[in-house]
């Protein structure tokens, strides 16, 4: 037991928020993943464009031809719900670093709700698409980025539901507390990475 | 004791006395993994975990290594009827497989996750549950693929499985399916090690250990794992649109040319990835080259910086190179350009490199001949041989030529055993009395290192001229007539001097875990941190984290050099560090063992090996995955103590902990 | 089986084309700078290994910022290195370019047009004329005129397949549902051969097709006898022979022209005697290779798409009188 020289580390926290935290990178190198998931899936849309005349191809029930392009109803509807959504995560996120453990509940079951609204509505979306996804190239990958998206859908409406099962039983600690904002994070991108999924699949044909 | 003063929630330097004996018994004790089965499964410590990797890799090479021993026998006459069809086209699919998924890209990451940690200086990977899950699901996929080959069920279609030979219309049964989820399972591993490997080495360094610090094979490692995290989700986006298109009752048409699907995209797809996954390969393997030469030469690497852009930059253009496997489709001839000048560009950061490495060998003080530094010098002739075979390959109507035949087959394994193997072996020879506390045996290591170059040459150097000569490659026999017998032979028995180096290799493994010379904490006087603690490594790593002045920590380590104290010692704590400057940021707390990657990762084995039978398996295997991530997640009650203790520094608003900003 | 010697009939580095000459051009120009570029990579390697150290300089401590006069040279040394690689893959580039676009360069004449569609595990030619009646089907033997362009446009009826001949080109790869070219120019006669090289299934290894250059005339010749439909019988044996084809199950899979055998599965057998070989350039065309083949093909070419045919010796004998009748 002699005496040297140390770097008495002691006093640093034991957790923290956004870049500085561990977790908050592992997620974001999972959107990193899933973002290049989604950014191949729209290069296979747009190469299975080249194999046909058009776009969606048109669907024959003789003696008429059907313009095939998905309603806009029920996508539209969803988006500016997942837009809307934004609102209570972001209230989420800042009840959760403030370490507001009422605020931290209303906004957690607001989100669960809004999550929940739009995985019905997405059922509604694939209802919508005028092909199976066993009809042809264009509905096999319509099918497909929706699928994906849906995924998602399910999977942050879920994780904030456990955290949030968490937070009512076990009450609000300092490492959920960063779980909390980091699945507002994974909220965000799940959002964010619609918009131009969605542009391209229900605007695309419209406009191209 | 430690003195408390100075400022709140920041580290600072001061003398102290340490209780060396105290410490130590407590790390023993939080960081001990029970004996026994539990144990071994509930495990988390990173380097159980990775030598695990290493040890089911390495069988796997062994199984691909038996294949390819059958594939030269068959080959080794013309019209030999040793293997028929069928068997020898199972044989080089899952040989290829193998080499590729179950072998290559597992050892190294295991490498990346066994010694990530240690040289950059924490005590675990970032996620260790998360690790422990990826080797199960590796295994899974590993398992699932023998289990078809042995029962007759083995892929069939080439381990790049291009359609529509792949596709439900030619491929009837369940053979590629096994092919596609295997592919699912060993993704997911990678891209869990990928995730370790950036995680870890971004913020859990050793306090000074700023990026423009860190170990050569550190950068390396990195840059493979953003490599995987860009290239896997091709794969695995093509191997499930795969699956859905012969999967009857979901019948998707990705690949269907008659419902405007595309057999040409399966191979962008593919090869998006494909391309990549060899720099995945080798890129590890010059981490591993540049390890061995500074510590061989006992001297600073030569052109650090410019062996670090080279790895970036090869990491970058090696996704710009993939339509350079398909020049022999009907491509617009400007895109075949743009491929072609990149392929041949990507040979400077390799030049860059094979230069910088031997000036470092030039430089160099007292050039020790051990085994390690043997398989560099053969990787350096033997990759050089295949580098340039890839430029040849890399210009399209050349290409045209020698593409699909024994030339590639050639080139291929000059690039891949000259330069991921050579360098892998030279890796196991160097770390295995950090691993063992043994050295290996030296004699036994040269005649090793002999067998395995001399077969290797033998075996492929011929395969270049057969190629030239006409013989296409995935064939299972030849007529006489083509006057290809002779270098086949040549081949095969090459391919019998290889295999006995290999034996040699696992000779001298066995024998030297028993009787190999005690290597101590640094047997080779190397200067990176995995050396600064004990052969093995205690479950901790290290007793306090080393701090950092410099690239090259333990040639120059004073006495004065700080270690890092204050952590704790009763529970599992690392430190997490500023990315870019390595300042200490806060305190880390890494889970005990844990049941829940098994349960995970059984979760995900029904999800996808039920998929391959119907498609049921997708919701079924969610709810299952669903359970098994809240298990994962949901923590454990603590003793109260503890609980208060771990909850004192809870802010509402003291000004603590979580507002910093250092 | 058929050639002494097949070892020049598909070699890359014996060109029969000008196409094929300026790929064996670049081959050796690369070959010989990659000699040159691994024997001073090799020679550098052994003199970083082997250099005499003083012993001095085998005890200097670690120098974490070195400077000495070995250093700089060492830099200097890799800088002109490195801009000598460059150089080199810049001029091997531009090679790689010009060649390039000389071998895809399709010249103002008038070309031989033929269709090459890919089968398991056969190749089916088909010549293209303008007269469509004088247009014809063979397998798996390709004749051409010694010096005309060549047009051939690939495409697949199954799986992936590719064209290699490496005496006359690079390979192309004939993909179901698309269309690709090769175009070539003959200028030497003789005999060449080519094999599959996509894997393709089970017998990938053995479809092979043989290319004939002959003289104009000859090719003419042999053109215009194709045009035509199958000889007739011309005595009972073959008659009878005749029969046994049409009665069987070979009509499923096998075209001969002028008869109601007319099906795509199979190579067409119109003019079966007169190629040089059978099953897809494996076995020399003899009566003998024939009998076999008919028999059991699997014991040839494991999982084919030819079953095996049990037929009584006079109903073989006489199939194979009428078979090797077909000129």
């Amino acid at each position: 037991m002699s005496e040297r020289s140390v770097l008495n580390c002691s006093e640093l926290p034991e957790h923290a928020f956004d870049g500085r935290a561990p977790i908050w990178w592992g997620n974001l190198l999972l959107l990193a993943i899933e973002s290049t998931m989604f950014g191949i899936v729209i290069a296979c849309y747009f190469y299975f464009h080249q194999n046909f005349s058009y776009w969606p191809p048109p669907r024959n029930v003789p003696p008429t031809t059907y313009d095939t392009a998905p309603d806009l109803l029920a996508p539209t509807s969803n988006v500016i719900l997942l837009l809307l959504s934004c609102v209570p995560m972001y209230l989420l996120d800042r009840a959760a670093r403030a370490g507001k453990i009422k605020a931290v509940r209303i906004a957690i079951v607001v989100s669960i709700i809004f999550g929940a609204a739009a995985v019905a509505l997405r059922c509604f979306e694939f209802r919508d698409i005028h092909f199976k996804w066993d009809a042809n190239a264009y509905g096999s990958i319509v099918w497909a980025v929706l699928s994906l998206h849906f995924a998602h859908l399910i999977t942050g409406t879920l994780e904030t539901a456990v955290l949030g099962a968490y937070v009512f039983v076990r009450g609000l600690d300092a490492k959920h507390r960063v779980d909390l904002t980091v699945t507002a994070v994974y909220w965000y991108w799940i959002v964010g990475v619609w918009i131009p999924l969605y542009a391209i699949l229900y605007w695309g044909p419209r406009l191209g | 004791m430690i003195n408390e003063r100075s400022k709140p929630g920041k580290a600072h330097i001061e003398t102290a006395t340490l209780d060396v004996e105290r410490d130590r018994a407590e790390l023993e004790r939080s960081w001990e993994t029970r004996p026994g089965f539990i144990g071994w499964l509930t495990t988390t410590n990173h380097k159980s975990i990775a030598i695990r990797y290493i040890v089911t890799a390495f069988i796997f090479f062994l199984f691909g290594g038996i294949l390819a021993a059958l594939m030269r026998i068959q080959l080794a006459r013309p019209r030999s009827e040793f293997l028929g069809p069928d068997a020898y086209d199972q044989v080089f699919t899952v040989h290829g497989s193998t080499m590729m998924f179950l072998f290559a890209v597992p050892i190294m990451t295991a490498l990346g996750l066994y010694f990530v940690p240690l040289m950059v200086g924490t005590r675990n990977v970032a996620f260790p549950k998360l690790n422990a899950f990826g080797y199960y699901v590796y295994l899974t996929g590993g398992i699932l693929l023998y289990l078809g080959l042995l029962s007759n069920t083995g892929p069939d279609t080439g381990w790049f499985s291009y359609v529509p030979l792949s596709g439900p219309d030619f491929a009837p049964g369940k053979r590629v399916d096994i092919w596609a989820q295997m592919i699912t399972f060993t993704e997911i591993a990678a891209l869990v090690a990928a995730v370790e490997i950036i995680v870890t080495a971004f913020k859990m360094r050793a306090p000074g250990m700023s990026l423009n610090r860190i170990p050569l094979f550190v950068w390396a490692m990195v840059v493979t794992a953003f490599m995987i995290i860009f290239a896997m989700p091709a794969i695995m986006l093509a191997s499930s649109m795969l699956a859905t298109d012969r999967l009857t009752g979901v019948s998707t048409h990705f690949f269907n040319p008659a419902e405007g699907g595309d057999a040409l995209l399966w191979q962008h797809l593919f090869w998006f990835f494909g391309h990549p996954e060899v720099y995945i390969i080798f890129i590890p393997g010059t981490g591993i080259v540049s390890t061995l030469i500074v510590t061989f030469a006992r001297r600073i690497a030569f052109g650090y910086t410019a062996l670090v852009l080279s790895l970036i930059s090869t990491g970058f253009i090696g996704f710009g190179l993939w339509v350079h496997h398909m020049f022999a489709t009907p491509l617009p001839q400007l895109g075949q350009s743009f491929f072609t000048g990149a392929s041949i560009m990507i040979a400077i950061p390799s030049g860059v490199q094979i230069f910088c490495w031997i000036a470092t060998l030039w430089l160099g003080k007292r050039l020790e001949l051990k085994t390690p530094l043997l398989f560099v010098l053969g990787f350096v002739f033997t990759f050089v041989i295949g580098g340039l075979t890839g430029v040849m390959l890399g210009s399209a109507p050349l290409d045209l030529q020698v593409h699909d035949t024994f030339f590639v087959v050639a080139h291929l394994h000059y690039v891949l055993i000259g330069g991921a193997i050579f360098p892998l072996f030279g890796a196991l020879y160097y770390w295995f009395p950090k691993w063992t506390g043994r050295l290996m045996n030296e004699r036994l290591g040269k005649l090793n290192f002999w067998l395995m170059l001399i077969g290797f040459h033998l075996t492929f150097f011929p395969m270049h001229q057969l190629g030239i000569q006409g013989m296409p490659r995935r064939v299972y026999t030849y007529l006489p007539e083509t006057g290809w017998g002779a270098l086949n032979l040549l081949a095969s028995i090459g391919a019998a001097v290889l295999t006995a180096g290999v034996i040699a290799f696992l000779i001298n493994v066995f024998w030297s875990r028993r009787h190999g010379a005690p290597a101590g904490d640094n047997p080779w006087n190397s200067d990176t941190l995995e050396w600064a603690t004990s052969s093995p490594p205690p479950s901790y790593n290290f007793l306090y984290i080393p701090t950092v002045r410099n690239r090259y920590p333990v040639w120059t380590v004073e006495p004065d050099t700080p270690v890092v104290a204050g952590l704790r010692t009763d529970v599992r704590e690392a430190l997490v560090t500023h990315t870019i400057t390595a300042a200490p940021d806060h305190r880390y707390e890494l889970p005990n063992s844990s049941i829940w990657p098994l349960v995970l990762a059984a979760a995900t084995a029904v999800t996808f090996i039920g998929v391959i039978f119907t498609a049921w398996a997708i919701p079924i295997g969610a709810a299952l995955t669903f359970i098994a991530l809240v298990g994962w997640f949901w923590p454990n009650s603590e003793p109260a103590a503890l609980e208060a203790e771990r909850h004192r520094s809870l802010p509402t608003g003291d000004g603590l902990s979580l507002e910093q900003q250092t | 089986m058929f050639f002494q010697d097949l070892s020049g009939a598909h070699s890359s580095v014996e060109p029969a084309t000008p196409q094929a000459g300026r790929i064996a051009n670049l081959w050796w120009v690369m070959f010989y700078v990659s000699v040159a570029v691994l024997a001073l990579v090799t020679a550098a390697l052994i003199y970083a290994v082997f250099r005499r150290r003083s012993a001095r300089e085998q005890t200097a401590p670690v120098d974490l910022s070195p400077n000495t006069n070995r250093e700089r040279k060492a830099t200097r040394a890799a800088a002109v290195a490195l801009a000598v690689t460059i150089a080199i893959l810049f001029v091997l580039l531009g090679l790689s370019f010009t060649t390039g676009r000389a071998v895809s360069f399709l010249s103002n004449e008038s070309p031989l047009e033929i269709k090459a569609v890919g089968h398991r595990w056969w190749w089916e030619f088909q010549y293209v004329d303008p007269v469509p009646s004088r247009g014809f089907i063979t397998a798996n033997e390709l004749r051409l005129p010694q010096g005309r362009q060549i047009v051939l446009t690939l495409t697949s009826n199954d799986v992936i397949h590719s064209f290699w001949a490496p005496n006359l080109m690079g390979k192309k790869d004939l993909i179901p549902g698309q269309e690709s070219r090769l175009i070539f120019r003959p200028e030497k006669q003789g005999v060449f051969r080519g094999q599959c090289a996509e894997f393709c299934g089970f017998q990938h290894a053995q479809m092979g097709f043989l290319v004939l250059v002959e003289s104009d005339g000859d090719f003419s010749d042999w053109y215009n006898h194709e045009s035509q439909q199958a000889v007739q019988p011309s005595n009972d044996s073959e008659k009878r022979g005749r029969q046994v084809f049409l009665s069987s199950t070979c009509v499923m899979c096998h075209t001969i022209g002028g008869t109601p055998a007319n099906s795509n599965i199979g190579p067409p057998l119109t003019h079966l005697a007169s190629r040089t070989s059978i099953a897809a350039a494996t076995l020399t065309n003899s009566r003998e290779n024939l009998a076999k083949w008919v028999t059991d093909s699997q014991k040839i070419k494991p999982g084919n798409r030819m079953p095996p045919n049990v037929l009584g010796p006079e109903n073989l004998d006489d199939l194979l009188n009428y078979l090797t009748s077909l000129k």
